[in-house]
């Protein structure tokens, strides 16, 4: 697993589900199966642009482009620009 | 039921006429997705996109009356097509497009249902729509479906001579919320519609220079009727955008009512209070909010907190005092039935009342608002013309000011009834009344709305019924049938009531490891009803209170459940 993975993972865990029995993979789907709610979505968003240093236009990406943790950084790559 | 109402003088006999009549050249939708991918269509090449769009729906055979089923993304395409069937003198319904998040099964449970319902002429569905649902569509022996075109080019330039309707014609049927399965068609009247508008416009003191700010569904009230009809009918220029574009970007709402000079908006209360808290103090300066006349809090219990936080975070952005609003709407009666005060900055008003007496005796008793029983109630606002509000007790009778019971609603503007179900429209419309399932209270003239007769959760403005969540619930095998309790919780941080489940497993030693189980209702809930539930607590057997006929007792085991679980009712 990438350490961007890694970071997501611990910081989705850690600041958005906030439930010490709950461990997620990267593949473990989030929204679809009710782990976190779509307004949560902003934030991880903002932490995947911090992760990945890119910016990320909202606007060209889908909830369900954000289902998983590996989705999340496919979705980074296909429509991140690199930070200035 | 119109008779008993003064008539009411509007300037087109159908909606379709008052399309028509608009200026080519004013812009009507801006569709943003962001600055870089944004398009404004003016009226002129939306009529005649409505019109090539009902070339090709005649040619399918669609004539008037026929039902036209739209199940396409929010757009200017979807609009287009509404707009189109119209012309037809055809009754279009939107129903919602699936999302990544619904489960199949369901979906498709939804939609063969719904469909055999309307036994629509016409299925309409965009290029993309899953291949897989298509054969849940219930179809006759009359009726077709059709892959829709995203443009108007793809249609030629075909354009059909309007089919001459009149007030009493049908001119659409939109969906309200029922029990998982139970969507119930609400068909509306094209003098219903527009003697609702008219009523509307004036409360709202309308002028062709307004503009609507909106992400709101369209296949929603609040979303259709004040952000796509409202506008059509009185020539306004509407900037919207998608639901699911506007969660990733919450903040574009503010950067589009800034970019655009944005003058009226209608907000579900969680809105309010998400955009406060999750806007940093930063960015804030970024937004001018000053040409807003009315942003109006409706389709949840309106909550004085959540007004409050968006006042004090966003007033240095130029919003004035009096912009927030409120509305208490439904579909079945087009849209609004109340609107507080616009222009008026001591509205909605606000009453504190005794909260002791409100719980035990059903009753909203003025008190001190700084006294340790008060309890703040926001109106939502007095009647709009020719809408009438009578409280009735349970078996019926009106009560006095300041008794708490159901809310009936009678107006000129009210449902013909729904769609091919007598049975459900009988027992909602009675001797011209609409019993709305709603409690509530009137004081002066304004009604406080106060919660829902049938434990109603509104959730972002969603409506979910405890019922859904519980069926869901006995699904596992792992829970006993029939223990199950789910009602809402108020999450102060999203501003907007929230699920919670509690649940009573078959045996105890279940309890030894509740994680996959958890795992598996909440899946099913997001999958069945589109929302996740805050928390499901699992309880050992005979946990849950009964009520002397056996059955689940939902306020008493909600009680119970927030004595041992205090931080549910704090956050």
């Amino acid at each position: 697993m990438t350490d961007s993975a890694q970071e997501l993972i611990e910081y989705i865990c850690k600041e958005i589900i906030r439930r010490p029995t709950v461990q997620i993979a990267a593949d473990t789907p989030l929204v679809s199966s009710g782990l976190i709610d779509s307004f949560s979505l902003v934030d991880v968003l903002s932490k995947l642009e911090e992760v990945t240093s890119m910016r990320i236009p909202a606007g060209k990406v889908q909830p369900k482009d954000m289902d998983t943790v590996s989705l999340m950084l496919s979705t980074a790559q296909r429509v991140g620009k690199p930070r200035k | 039921m119109s008779a008993s109402f003064p008539p009411v003088q509007v300037p087109f006999a159908t909606l379709a006429d008052a399309l028509l009549a608009a200026p080519p050249q004013k812009p009507f939708v801006t569709m943003w997705i962001d600055d870089d991918d944004e398009r404004t269509i003016a009226f002129g090449e939306f009529t005649r996109w409505s019109s090539a769009q009902a070339a090709s729906f005649k040619e399918q055979g669609v004539r008037k009356g026929d039902t036209v089923i739209l199940i396409m993304p929010q757009g200017v395409a979807l609009m287009a097509a509404f707009a189109g069937a119209m012309l037809l003198g055809a009754v279009p319904a939107i129903l919602a497009y699936p999302t990544f998040k619904v489960e199949p099964a369901k979906y498709r449970f939804g939609l063969t249902g719904v469909s055999a319902n309307l036994n629509a002429k016409l299925v309409v569905v965009d290029a993309s729509f899953p291949v897989e649902f298509l054969e849940s569509v219930s179809l006759s022996d009359q009726s077709k479906l059709v892959r829709a075109d995203s443009s108007p080019s793809s249609l030629g330039n075909i354009e059909v001579t309007p089919t001459p309707c009149g007030p009493q014609d049908l001119a659409f049927i939109q969906h309200s919320a029922g029990t998982t399965g139970l969507q119930k068609g609400v068909a509306l009247s094209h003098g219903a519609v527009l003697r609702q508008l008219h009523h509307l416009a004036n409360a709202l003191k309308i002028a062709p220079s307004d503009r609507i700010y909106s992400w709101l569904p369209l296949y929603h009230d609040m979303g259709l009727i004040a952000c796509f009809i409202l506008p059509m009918v009185y020539h306004l220029h509407v900037v919207m955008q998608s639901p699911t574009d506007w969660v990733l970007q919450p903040e574009s709402m503010l950067h589009l009512i800034s970019k655009y000079k944005c003058t009226l908006s209608w907000v579900p209360n969680f809105t309010l209070q998400f955009l406060a808290r999750r806007v940093k103090p930063e960015h804030r300066k970024e937004y001018d909010l000053s040409s807003l006349r009315a942003l109006i809090n409706c389709s949840e219990p309106v909550r004085a907190e959540s007004m409050d936080s968006f006042t004090s975070a966003f007033s240095p952005c130029g919003l004035k005092p009096g912009v927030l609003q409120s509305s208490y709407a439904m579909a079945e009666n087009v849209f609004a039935v109340t609107q507080s005060g616009i222009d008026d900055t001591s509205a909605p008003r606000r009453i504190w009342i005794d909260s002791k007496r409100y719980q035990s005796e059903r009753i909203a008793v003025p008190i001190d608002k700084v006294s340790d029983r008060a309890a703040c109630f926001v109106s939502s606002g007095q009647c709009l013309a020719n809408n009438e509000v009578r409280i009735v007790s349970e078996i019926g009778d009106e009560l006095p000011e300041g008794h708490v019971g159901e809310i009936l609603i009678r107006s000129d503007s009210m449902l013909d009834g729904y769609y091919n179900r007598p049975d459900l429209t009988s027992l909602s419309l009675r001797d011209g009344w609409y019993w709305s399932g709603d409690l509530g209270f009137l004081v002066d003239r304004e009604l406080y709305v106060t919660g829902r007769k049938k434990d109603l959760i509104i959730v972002g403005g969603k409506n979910i019924y405890p019922q859904d969540v519980e069926e869901i619930a006995f699904g596992h095998p792992a829970i006993h049938d029939g223990r199950a309790v789910a009602f809402g919780c108020f999450n102060s941080d999203l501003g907007t009531e929230e699920i919670v489940l509690v649940a009573e497993v078959e045996e105890i030693s279940i309890l030894g490891d509740i994680s996959a189980i958890d795992r598996a209702i909440r899946g099913a809930i997001v999958a069945e009803l589109g929302v996740a539930p805050r928390a499901i607590y699992l309880k050992p057997p005979r946990w849950i209170v009964k009520s002397t006929a056996g059955k689940a007792a939902r306020a008493a085991t909600r009680e119970k459940l927030l004595a041992e679980h205090p931080e549910l009712r704090i956050s």
